[in-house]
């Protein structure tokens, strides 16, 4: 063994380098942030709660067969309404739950809907609750008044005109 | 006292068991070790504790439908699992996918790779009792999950690439960010290595423990580090390349003793690697669409296909059996932790009980994929 | 007879209380520091939700152990249950009556002319509350984990014991207040002059309080957490700040028989005398404040050893290193070569 290597061996140079290191970032910046006092805002395409609209669903029924876990059921009926002396038809929607306890935000209905009528990217994911079974059973209603969800500072809920951060058709704008 | 008169005796061989309940093994997995005094004479790994049936759950699912079910299975390296599954239906359907959606499948598969190793680096550091990389390692971490998390919307169940390429072009300015990303990683990992690579206790700690030479590796099947850091150079992205990877330039790293050290040093420089091929990725990503036309329904020809991508942890493979239908046949996923958990035995055998645990964490073990 | 009173009972009473109070106080603070040290090195914070910068955060740990549910294994041998943590913490407490904070007679309780024997003695009754604490959890592990942690204590006491004694080569005397005082005389503090001695008593020192690199027996990552395993509530908070004085402990000695105690630095070099501005009293705790932070950065920075790589450490490396280097500082000592 060389003179250093045995040098180095008495004097312990890796554990000074060691604690060199440790050293050092005792005072570098802290990387805790302060919930809930500050937030990380998150990314556009943040897939968190869900927000639907009513109006522009259009019960294609494409997310209801997407989903891998099967926690979207619609019921609809068929109603009559004339336009221009036309009598014409469209669906009308009864029910539209969705069991978000076993959701697993996969985003796969929200890439079935061709008209964005359900999207996860709302940047919110605060719908902790004390009971489970109730509260995360969301209705229509529920799920456009976002009842039993904190919205993140800023967003708004889809009954009041909340929109989709990431537009699934292509171009991103931030809306809502 | 009963128990203070077998401790006293010595040679008396104990059955420990380190039970599914261990902050050291990774998960839940329980191994049974047949002790002689100090010295291990057997191990034997007790699995299924999270068995979730994910190989029959895809027989029911539709072929897009299984995608968020396969990240779930390697629950640290999600896009490999993607990668994997994607890449077997395409084999088996006959698609190609654009070169621009390949090169962003490879720079999300690398950085998931630099993701999956630092999980492994914090928490084998942490069983040995070095608790400070796990902070360190984790905040590099938050980096690539943010990273991801403006690509595709989630940070750890990705459900980032579908049959025929990737879903959405890369966002504005995530080149740039993840170029930072990628110049910054090298001083951080010299960082790390600073605590760790020379220091004296963690040389003591991991030279000599859990040997394997290469032909054994190979008997047992062991891929990836394991593999690699016993001398072998077999990396699947080199010897049958997906994906284009045979036109970025990366070298394989591997080890020369086969022990827990040598394989700590190739997981280091796959890291180095990592950041090599996505500046080559980041620098030739070519324009065009990111998605190749795919029919609405998916519905591969009836065959089998067995297709395979080197995840962080070894062969990550996939054999899917289809009979022509919307849902696959049968699945059968080739889990590189299992297989490399079979090794277990092999290499605590003659060892303390306290290298167990360093055993373990180098042999890299997720139970989310052993079980499935 | 009231100055007999005064002098004899009531004042090393008062003083006692103090130290008492104050040192059960440091113990439990230590966690905090510690807390805080660490996750500050881990580009965290530590505590800092229970009162500013989380001040409170040991009182309420305190307040949680008291309240939490003191449970003893069903099994046999409740007396020696409960024997373990009083023999741990009681030593660490004890040595502190002999311990010199500052020259004045008032800043020590005591200066029994034999300090640093009593010192040793006092504290090796420390490995008993250990074993019987692993062995009473009728806990294989428990046990395994205590035996080994008192094979641990005793091997690094030895080279401890060479180190202590090149000291008292140099200082020529057991008392501690004469041990700061050589100090004086000789102008410098004794780490010049015993480095090496200096270096295997810390190391023996973090090995003796089962502090990282030397952990392994309490270790989470080992079969169990070691020897405390089985207590809940105060006993376990006694084990807790045993450990945590007798840190204090070491830095104290260390601090007295290498870097000279009250003493500021060069004592005798007249350049420096602005220093003495600050009080004896300040200067000590500094120092002792000074190897704490030692300990926790080693924690912070360090793998642990192996168990029998452990032990191979004390007798195979420190063993022999201290007694050549007791034979050398002999050598120079006896040549006339004072410090």
């Amino acid at each position: 063994m060389s003179f250093f290597g045995f040098l180095a061996s008495v004097l312990p140079v890796d554990l000074f380098a060691g604690l060199a290191t440790t050293g050092k970032y005792l005072f570098a910046r802290k990387a805790t942030i302060q919930y809930p006092e500050e937030r990380k805002e998150p990314a556009d395409r943040f897939r968190g709660m869900f927000g639907y609209s009513l109006e522009r669903c259009n019960v294609c029924r494409g997310c209801e067969k997407a989903c891998p876990i099967h926690i979207i059921h619609i019921e609809s009926h068929w109603e009559e309404y004339e336009v221009e002396g036309k009598k014409r038809k469209k669906q009308v929607i009864d029910r539209y739950d969705i069991d978000v306890k076993r959701c697993m935000f996969c985003n796969l209905c929200a890439e079935a809907c061709p008209t964005e009528a359900i999207w996860l990217t709302t940047k919110t994911y605060e719908a902790a609750c004390y009971e489970r079974n109730q509260a995360l059973y969301f209705d229509k209603d529920k799920l456009m008044r976002w009842e039993g969800v904190k919205p993140f500072p800023g967003v708004k809920a889809p009954a009041e005109g909340g929109l989709p951060y990431f537009r699934l058709g292509g171009e991103e704008e931030e809306e809502g | 006292m009963p128990v203070l008169e077998a401790v006293l005796a010595g040679s008396e061989e104990m059955e420990v068991s380190f039970g599914p309940q261990h902050p050291a093994t990774h998960g839940v997995l329980r191994l049974v070790l047949k002790v002689d005094g100090e010295r291990i004479v057997d191990a034997k790994p007790i699995i299924g504790y999270l068995h979730r049936g994910t190989e029959k759950l895809f027989e029911r699912e539709t072929y897009p439908q299984c995608i968020p079910h396969t990240d779930r299975m390697d629950y640290t390296a999600a896009a490999t699992n993607n990668q994997g599954f994607v890449g077997a239906v395409e084999k088996l359907m006959g698609i190609t996918i654009p070169p621009r959606a390949a090169y962003i499948r490879m720079i999300l598969a690398e950085l998931q790779r630099i993701a999956s190793h630092i999980i492994w680096l914090a928490t084998h550091a942490l069983d040995i009792g070095a608790v400070t990389p796990f902070f360190y390692t984790f905040e590099e971490r938050e980096k690539i999950l943010d990273l991801f998390e403006e690509y595709c919307g989630a940070r750890l169940t990705l459900n980032t690439m579908r049959i025929g390429g990737v879903p959405w072009d890369l966002p504005e300015g995530w080149t740039d960010r993840c170029r930072k990303f990628v110049e910054e990683l090298p001083r951080k990992i010299e960082d790390w290595e600073r605590l760790l690579t020379n220091n004296r206790i963690w040389k003591a700690r991991t030279v000599g423990v859990g040997v394997i030479d290469a032909e054994k590796a190979i008997a047992w099947g062991l891929t990836g580090p394991p593999l690699r850091g016993s001398g072998v150079q077999w990396d699947i992205r080199k010897v049958f390349p997906y994906d284009r990877y045979d036109e970025v330039e990366f070298d394989i790293p591997v080890g020369t003793h086969g022990d827990t050290y040598d394989r700590y040093l190739v997981r280091m420089e796959e890291m180095r690697q990592s950041v090599r091929i996505i500046r080559q990725c980041l620098d030739k990503l070519p324009d065009g669409p990111v998605m190749a036309w795919v029919p609405k329904v998916i519905r591969p020809p009836k065959g089998e296909v067995y297709f395979s991508v080197e995840g962080p942890k070894g062969e990550l493979g996939y054999y899917i059996v289809s009979d022509g239908g919307v849902t696959p046949y049968r699945v059968r996923v080739r889990p590189p932790c299992f297989v490399n958990l079979q090794a277990l035995p092999e290499l605590v055998k003659g060892h303390l009980v306290a290298d167990v645990v360093a055993v373990i964490g180098t042999l890299d073990i997720v139970l989310g994929e052993i079980d499935r | 007879m009231n100055e007999l009173l005064w002098t004899y009972l009531a004042l090393p009473l008062a003083k006692i209380l103090v130290i008492l109070l104050a040192l059960v106080l440091l113990a439990a603070y230590m966690s905090w520091f510690e807390r805080k040290l660490l996750a500050y090195m881990q580009i965290r914070l530590g505590p800092n939700r229970v009162g500013p910068k989380g001040w409170l955060q040991p009182i309420a740990d305190a307040l949680k152990l008291f309240v939490k549910e003191d449970l003893t294994p069903s099994f046999g041998e409740k007396l020696v249950f409960l024997l373990g943590p009083c023999l741990i913490i009681v030593p660490a407490l004890v040595v502190f009556s002999v311990i010199p904070f500052g020259p004045s007679p008032h800043l020590f309780i005591t200066d029994v002319n034999i300090g640093v024997l009593f010192i040793l003695a006092v504290s090796s009754i420390g490995v008993y509350g250990i074993i019987l604490g692993g062995w009473a959890s009728n806990n294989k592990f428990s046990l395994m984990g205590g035996l080994r942690s008192a094979a641990q204590l005793i091997s690094y006491e030895v080279p401890m014991g060479f180190a202590v004694v090149t000291v008292l080569l140099l200082a020529k005397s057991l008392s501690l207040v004469r041990i700061v005082e050589a100090q004086k005389q000789a102008g410098v503090w004794f780490v010049l002059p015993a480095f090496v001695a200096f270096v295997i008593y810390f190391i023996c020192g973090v090995a003796e309080t089962n502090r990282n690199p030397f952990d392994l027996p309490e270790a989470e990552s080992e079969l169990v957490a070691g020897y405390h395993t089985e207590y809940s509530g105060m006993k376990f908070a006694f084990y807790f700040l045993a450990e945590y004085a007798n840190m204090v402990v070491v830095s104290c000695m260390a601090t007295v028989m290498f870097f000279g105690g009250w003493l500021r630095p060069f004592p005798n070099v007249a350049a420096l005398a602005f220093l003495d501005a600050i009080p004896p009293l300040v200067w000590f705790l500094l120092k002792v404040a000074g190897f704490l932070f030692l300990y926790i950065w080693f924690r912070g920075t360090f793998p642990r050893y192996r168990f029998d790589q452990l032990m191979g450490l004390g007798w195979k490396v420190l063993l022999p290193v201290s007694l050549v280097n007791l034979l050398v500082v002999a050598a120079f000592v006896a040549a006339g070569g004072q410090a």
